[in-house]
């Protein structure tokens, strides 16, 4: 035994743990080394025996020496090694979760929710109706006697033969508008009133990019001893800044329908152009959103409230077309076909 | 409603530029369509027929700018009896005024058709030309008749008789009937009242003598005519909205202005029969009734201005008025129709911005409100997309979910055959639905839908489903398994569940739309309220559906449910306080067997200590005899007052198992 073999089996030892790859590596280096039968290093202390006398306590320091440092080393390498080991058990965590299967709610749902949220929390009531109509509820109590030229506004489909209503009535039509509700609230309650109705409603309208001969609209209704035309620019004022955003303008235009008076549509400023004018907008910068307007005393009169003692007004909107403006969707048919690809854009 | 603004000019003093123009005007109830060139394309609300013309226009103009209305160049108008004209139908005809001219058939000049060309009408000859500029300037439509083509020279205004025809300007032959009005000669009808001249008694190159009518026609006759004849024109949509019943004279005497101008004609005399001249109409206007309804004080002033610059007589003080409508404004009868005049024109963006009062608290929402949210909620929660589809469908996709021998509710005018009948049943339009996205590639569909359809009893609200392709989203650790009776079943229990409705009982269903042995009628408390199942695959292929993939759907009448809903106030139940004793028990019993048979047997023998009993394994198959079934059921024993021994429960166990031996022949395994 001689200095040069202590230190060719240092050499030999940083080698092989260099190269080792595996904890197994490490183990089987330690069990070459370290073993007590048969390992390097207590082979290089056997042959101790064969130097010379005066040469063996420092010779067997170094040996000694050389064994602390390969157990070190192995113990720090092997420590390293088990910290990343799996423990058992252990999944492949990168691998797909297992996910309830979850459905969407319709954009329509989602929309008429938070219109309904947003007139709940101004104190409106939320009412319903049948689909199918009277001619009474759906024209005549609203001002529009038979052979009234607003009735073409509104192209009408008609039943082949009169059918019974969710409100229990013979029907002869399905309805054009959700006001048949309120005509029949206001028949069955006093004032004050201050509901929206919201509902599906069907028009003879062809299929394309913008209509359906079905949609679903949204009507509201106020009804009081001191309601005025300022009343419902608030109110819509209100209900047009929450609903697309505090920065949006708000217009009110005269107009006409049947059953307000004044009347007035109401635009909100263009979102894409901020109010410049654009494809968009028709170069107005003005998008039309809603119709409203003074509930006409012909309507008070039909069901049976004083018009002098009571003011109201009105409005309806179709919420596809808000939907369409609000979320970017460009072709109308798409809230009726049901297209997952589509329906799996809303949130749940 | 197309403007020239140079024509517009001539009637009032409009000083701003075309676009401005355009735009004050559309803020006062006129939304603009287009401007170019120097037209104002204004969509005109079915109100106000009056602004069917630039005169009417040109008095919202003059309320804006201040400018009085520039009098217009008109011919004599002298009265006599030439013409015989005879009203028999004054109540669809309550005016008739005509006027003899010798005339010069020929080309407009150049002036007069650019005009008309600018507005979109097609210049025809001087005549018929000048009569288009006279409806186009100051409303009124006119007609001119070749008197030398009227078989006896007179103009009778009558009902049609039954089987008269007409030959219309048009060159389309017209049955006429008795409801329609017509202007004949002593022979047949040469025009329709008020929507169209016959080709009968035309102006031509030839024509030397001419008739030109100016008259006023009932508005609801004139409609309805329209209607009947699908033939609508410039003159039938103003006398439809309601013409100016003072303006037939006008009209005569600015048409003979022109024509002598163009030097088209002369005019000679003029016949105006008008046996009931309307009243004038006074309504009373209060300036605290429009601070009432506008919502803010208008001033005192700007009433009678804005009114009478629109024509209107004003009287009054003290901000009450007394208001002569003008006989063009047909549109205003009572208080409100003047205040939206004063509203209009006082400018909505003056009006402030308040909140109505609330002085009431609210009453409860629609509970099918807050039914059809819980609906969305679980459905989609289970997996479910809301779907929304058409309430009519193709009579064909209806058919198939009607009771044997009911026809679907038909629509008297559907758009077409694909919208012919409202649905009976939301499966059709969910069926539609699923063949959609799987056209598209989508095999794993799961859609639901609430809402009405329409039946033998009428219109009721359902909620429906549909179930193609696996049962749970596919996954990596997952050996697919397709959707089958089991999953509709559990939704529909799910759904009455959640709306309240306590279990469900599911029995055989002989529904049309569904495969016998794998679907079942659903009730509750005895009322039938649905059916879930596989659906039929030839309806399914019909619309689309692959035939070699599986439909499962399930409705639930809502109203039905509804009714059997139970109102009580939720009360709980306290915990047990003893400890469960569970057992389970394996019988072989006839494949046929139903397991609610056996569960019956076992809740008739048991003692109430069983509080529950699941089956948790049904196997056929190897060990198992032909024929029989092996069916495995977990029974829990529970006292409320004590804790129970296993001798009580072994002795239970027996009874149990020699019942269903008794019932059944159940062996046990
Ligand atoms: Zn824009």
């Amino acid at each position: 035994m001689s200095d040069s073999s202590i230190d060719s089996l240092r050499e030999q030892f940083g080698r092989e743990l260099a190269s080792a790859a595996s904890e197994a590596d490490l183990r089987a280096i330690r069990d070459r080394y370290l073993s007590r039968k048969g390992g390097l290093l207590s082979a290089l202390l056997k042959a101790l025996g064969t130097a010379a006398a005066s040469e063996r306590p420092r010779l067997g320091q170094l040996a000694n020496t050389l064994k602390k440092e390969i157990e070190q080393q192995l113990d720090e390498r092997i420590a390293a090694a088990a910290s990343t080991r799996a423990p058992r058990g252990a999944v492949d965590i990168t691998l797909p979760g297992r996910r309830p299967a979850v459905g969407h709610s319709h954009p329509l749902s989602i929309l008429r929710e938070r219109i309904e949220s947003i007139f709940t929390r101004m104190g409106f009531l939320v009412i319903e109706g049948p689909e199918l109509e009277d001619d009474y509820h759906n024209f005549e109590a609203l001002n529009m006697p038979p052979e009234h030229p607003a009735r073409d506004m509104q192209d009408t489909l008609y039943l082949s033969s009169p059918m019974r209503s969710s409100a229990g009535s013979p029907a002869t039509l399905l309805r054009t508008h959700t006001s048949g509700m309120q005509i029949r609230y206001m028949e069955t309650h006093e004032p004050p009133v201050r509901l929206i109705a919201p509902g599906r409603v069907y028009r003879r309208d062809n299929l394309d990019l913008t209509h359906t001969p079905m949609f679903t609209q949204v009507e509201g209704l106020v009804v009081g001893e001191h309601v005025a035309l300022s009343d419902l620019k608030g109110t819509l004022d209100v209900f047009v800044r929450e609903l697309f955003g505090q920065e949006r303008k708000v217009r009110f235009r005269p107009s006409f329908f049947p059953y307000t008076e004044p009347s007035a549509e109401v635009d909100i400023s263009c979102a894409a152009c901020g109010g410049n004018g654009c494809g968009m907008c028709k170069r107005t910068g003005w998008i039309e959103i809603l119709g409203s307007g003074m509930v006409h005393p012909a309507v008070f009169e039909s069901v049976g409230y004083d018009p002098e003692k009571y003011t109201g007004f009105a409005f309806g909107m179709g919420i596809e077309r808000i939907a369409l403006l609000k979320w970017g969707v460009e072709d109308i048919r798409l809230f009726y076909e049901n297209d997952l690809r589509f329906l799996e854009q809303f949130p749940q | 409603m197309r403007i020239v603004h140079e024509w517009l000019a001539e009637l009032v003093d409009v000083p701003a530029d075309v676009e401005v123009i355009a735009h004050e005007i559309s803020l006062r109830g006129f939304e603009l369509a287009a401007v170019e060139h120097g037209v104002i394309d204004f969509e005109i609300t079915a109100n106000r027929p009056d602004c069917l013309s630039h005169l009417g226009i040109a008095r919202e103009a003059s309320v804006i700018w201040g400018g009085a209305l520039k009098p217009r160049p008109s011919g004599r108008v002298e009265s006599d009896s030439v013409i015989p004209v005879r009203i028999e139908a004054p109540d669809l005809c309550p005016r008739y005024s005509a006027q003899l001219f010798d005339v010069t058939v020929g080309p407009s000049p150049s002036w007069l058709v650019r005009r008309l060309e600018a507005v979109g009408v097609r210049p025809i000859n001087n005549i018929v030309d000048v009569t288009n500029y006279v409806m186009l300037e100051i409303g009124q439509p006119m007609h001119a008749f070749d008197l030398d083509k009227l078989q006896g020279a007179e103009l009778v205004i009558r009902r049609a008789r039954a089987g008269e025809t007409l030959r219309t300007l048009d060159g389309v032959d017209r049955a006429l009937d008795p409801e329609m009005l017509v202007i004949a000669d002593a022979q047949r009808p040469v025009a329709i009242g008020g929507v169209m001249g016959g080709a009968n008694s035309e102006i031509s190159e030839s024509t030397r003598r001419m008739v030109l009518e100016s008259a006023y026609f009932h508005p609801p006759s004139v409609r309805r005519t329209s209607k009947r004849l699908a033939l609508k024109t410039e003159a039938s949509t103003r006398f439809e909205r309601g013409a100016d019943i003072e303006a037939p004279l006008e009209g005569l005497a600015r048409a003979a202005a022109l024509l002598e101008k163009i030097g088209a004609a002369t005019a000679h005399a003029t016949r105006d029969v008008y046996p009931s001249p309307r009243r004038p109409l006074e309504v009373s206007l209060r300036g605290s009734r429009i601070a009432r309804v506008l919502g803010t004080v208008v001033p005192e002033d700007d009433v009678p201005r804005i009114l009478s610059r629109l024509g209107f007589l004003v009287t009054g003080q003290d901000a009450s008025w007394q208001v002569t409508v003008p006989s063009y404004r047909v549109d205003v009868t009572r208080e409100i129709d003047l205040i939206e005049e004063v509203g209009r024109h006082h400018g909505f963006d003056r009006i402030p911005v308040t909140f109505p009062p609330l002085d009431v608290p609210q009453a409860v929402p629609d509970p099918r409100i807050e039914r059809d949210g819980k609906i969305r909620r679980a459905m989609t929660a289970a997996g479910f997309s809301e779907s929304m589809t058409f309430a009519f469908v193709e009579r064909a996709a209806a058919l198939p979910f009607c009771r044997p021998g009911v026809e679907p509710a038909a629509i008297e005018n559907p758009l077409s055959e694909k919208f012919a009948v409202l649905r009976p049943s939301l499966l059709p339009g969910l069926l539609d639905s699923c063949s959609h996205n799987r056209r598209r590639g989508r095999k794993d569909v799961r859609l639901f839908e609430s809402g009405s359809r329409f039946g033998p009893s009428g219109e009721r609200r359902a909620v429906a489903f549909a179930w193609a392709g696996e049962r749970t989203p596919g996954h990596w650790s997952t050996q697919p398994a397709p959707v089958d009776f089991f999953d509709v079943k559990g939704t529909a229990e799910l759904l009455a569940d959640v709306l309240g409705a306590g279990p469900l009982d599911f029995s055989t269903s002989a529904a049309p739309f569904l495969v016998r042995g794998r679907s079942a009628d659903v009730g509750t408390r005895g009322y039938p309220v649905g059916s879930v199942g596989l659906l039929d695959p030839a309806i399914a292929t019909a619309r689309g559906f692959p035939a070699s993939e599986e439909i499962y759907v399930g409705e639930i009448d809502l109203d039905a449910l509804a009714s059997v809903v139970d109102a009580a106030e939720l009360r709980t139940h306290a915990l047990p306080k003893f400890p469960a004793i569970v057992r389970d028990v394996s019988i072989l019993v006839a494949q046929a067997l139903p397991a609610a048979a056996v569960r019956g047997t076992i809740r008739s023998a048991a003692p109430a200590l069983l509080e529950s009993l699941v089956e948790f394994d049904r196997y056929q198959g190897k060990g198992v005899p032909e024929g029989r079934m092996s069916l495995s059921l977990r029974l829990t024993f529970r006292s409320s007052e004590r804790t129970l021994t296993d001798d009580e429960v072994e002795a239970a166990m027996s009874t149990i198992v020699e019942a269903l031996k008794g019932a059944h022949g159940a062996e046990r395994r």
